[in-house]
């Protein structure tokens, strides 16, 4: 219902409107200066997608959903694609259960798929201030790995001990040998083993191999493998060892000069010095030797239906709790991983937004 | 050859649209000149952009687009900025004809009443009740919603339901009003 009287404004507005009489020389000048600008009112002409609003915004629209699409799914990628770069890696339908089981522990330094760098000049001399006494074989040394690795398998009810034999039979094909086995009954008195841990060495350029022949023992629930670089450390002691080789050569030659019993024994006390570091420098390259000669492969053996002989037994109640535990973290961990991303998105399509209604307006200014 | 044929389009829609575009325009400036200058503006403006045409219903909403946005933007940049010949001269010339007296004194009020609203209400009502469009063909003429129109009509309604010379009992008596209007 109108507040006022709609006859009377209408009337009124007719009136106002009407009372001056419109000549024709304004629509002759009209279209004389239409005339005039003929070819230039035909000369603009927008790109022909952009001549159709709807058009135009179907194509800013898919360009925001393919930036928003972007956005999100590559930095997940990137994350998920990390994942075979650490030291870690993990495998089988059991993968997740598999890697909290089977870890033992035995120092994963190193990512997996670190190249070895060769052994420069410039590293040794960094290594230490007596490398000055190394020898040409020194500096183009090969590179020192050191591997470890531990698999979980699960093998056929009853075959255990057997599968211990078959592991222990490959590693001395593959030229290494057994270094510890361990083997857990299935009941006390019983002569079956449930479970067991063999620990293998192997020289290191067939390690790749063993690992592979070890999983077709059985089922195998986890993978874990890691290699450390030592060679700078190998390099560090081989330069002390030879200036300290040095030295003990210039004090000899100076007990051959010596002629008082004082400077006899000042001398040989300090050979007994150089000698037990040299000693000892040599037993730690020892060490570093073995350890780059032989990879360590622990295997754990397990029954199928058996619990892992790594974990401890849960109940059920205190499962459904370490579940959800875990489950909530990971929820988080989810979270905090995406929101990265939907920040990223949110913004993208906030710019796009202010954009698009940017040049909406001035399109609808200057469309007419 | 094209050339001429368009510029008889142009010809077909000045005979068909300018008067009522220029008596619009003058009713939403308040100055004739303004309004012969801005109709010839926009019809310019809508020939040199006669494509987006065929995307419209119909012509009147488009061409009353053209002029509404030509009128919007001398309000905005044009106007305000020197003197404007008050309109009260325009309807100084309209009262040579033959028109009653009482008839004159009403739109006086009117182009007043109409002064006095904001120029998006003054659009809408100017639209409505003389150019005589339908809520739908005003919104497409303002580029806005149908609900966009209508809450600008019932505001500007409003507006005028409080103005002295549209009140319905001012309106229907000339003695009234013009006591009411002073």
């Amino acid at each position: 219902m109108s507040m006022f009287d709609e006859g009377a404004l209408i009337d009124a507005l007719s009136a106002a409107a009407n009372g001056f009489e419109i000549s024709n020389d304004a629509t002759d000048r009209i279209l004389s200066e239409a005339q005039a600008s003929v070819p230039a009112a035909r000369s603009f002409t927008a790109p022909a997608f952009l001549r159709h609003p709807g058009r135009a915004r179907t194509f800013v629209m898919a360009a925001a959903l393919v930036v928003v699409v972007s956005a999100i799914s590559l930095p997940l990628l990137r994350s998920e694609g990390v994942q075979p770069k650490t030291a870690v890696e993990v495998h089988g339908a059991e993968a997740r259960a598999g890697s909290q089981l089977s870890v033992t522990g035995t120092g994963f330094t190193k990512t997996l798929v670190q190249s070895p760098r060769p052994v420069s000049a410039a590293a040794s001399s960094t290594s230490s201030g007596s490398a000055t006494g190394l020898s040409d074989s020194s500096l183009s040394l090969s590179p020192k790995i050191e591997s470890n690795g531990s698999v979980a398998l699960t093998v056929g009810v009853g075959h255990v001990e057997s599968s211990l034999t078959k592991l222990g039979d490959l590693v001395t094909s593959d030229g290494g040998f057994v270094l510890s086995t361990k083997a857990n009954a299935r009941t006390r008195g019983s002569g079956e083993f449930s479970n067991g841990t063999i620990v293998l060495q192997v020289p290191q350029r067939t390690f790749a191999t063993l690992v592979t022949q070890v999983q077709r023992v059985g089922h195998s629930r986890s993978i874990v493998t890691s290699s450390t670089d030592v060679t700078s450390q190998y390099v560090d002691l081989r330069a002390r060892i030879t200036a300290l080789e040095a030295s003990r050569r210039q004090y000899l030659s100076i007990m051959t000069r010596a002629t008082s019993i004082s400077d006899i024994l000042a001398v040989q006390s300090q050979l007994n010095v150089l000698q037990s570091q040299i000693e000892q420098f040599q037993g730690q390259m020892n060490v570093l030797n073995s350890e780059t000669t032989y990879g360590t492969l622990t295997v754990n053996l397990t029954e199928a239906g058996q619990p892992s002989n790594v974990t401890p037994h849960r109940s059920g109640l205190a499962k459904a709790w370490h579940d959800a535990v875990a489950g909530f973290v990971a929820g988080f961990e989810w979270l905090i991983r995406l929101s990265g991303p939907v920040l990223f998105a949110v913004l993208c399509l906030g710019t796009l937004f202010a954009l698009g209604r940017f040049v909406r307006r001035a399109a609808r200014r200057r469309r007419i | 050859m094209e050339g001429s044929s368009d510029v008889d389009d142009l010809e077909a829609w000045l005979k068909e649209g300018y008067p009522q575009s220029v008596r619009t325009a003058y009713l939403i400036l308040g100055n004739r000149s303004d309004a012969e200058d801005a109709v010839q503006e926009a019809f310019l403006r809508a020939w040199k952009f006669r494509d987006s045409l065929s995307r419209e219903s119909s012509f009147k909403p488009w061409i009353y687009r053209v002029v509404v946005n030509t009128c919007n933007s001398k309000l905005r940049q044009e106007i305000p900025h020197r003197d404007r010949r008050s309109s009260d001269d325009d309807l100084a010339e309209a009262t040579t004809g033959d028109d009653v007296p009482g008839r004159i004194a009403l739109a006086h009020d009117v182009m007043r009443a109409l002064k006095d609203l904001p120029a998006h209400l003054r659009v809408v009502i100017v639209l409505r009740y003389y150019a005589d469009l339908s809520e739908r063909e005003i919104a497409v003429a303002i580029d806005r919603k149908q609900g966009t129109v209508k809450s600008r009509l019932n505001e500007a309604r409003r507006r005028l339901g409080e103005h002295p010379a549209l009140r319905p009992e001012t309106a229907k008596d000339p003695t009234s009003r013009k006591e009411a209007t002073g």
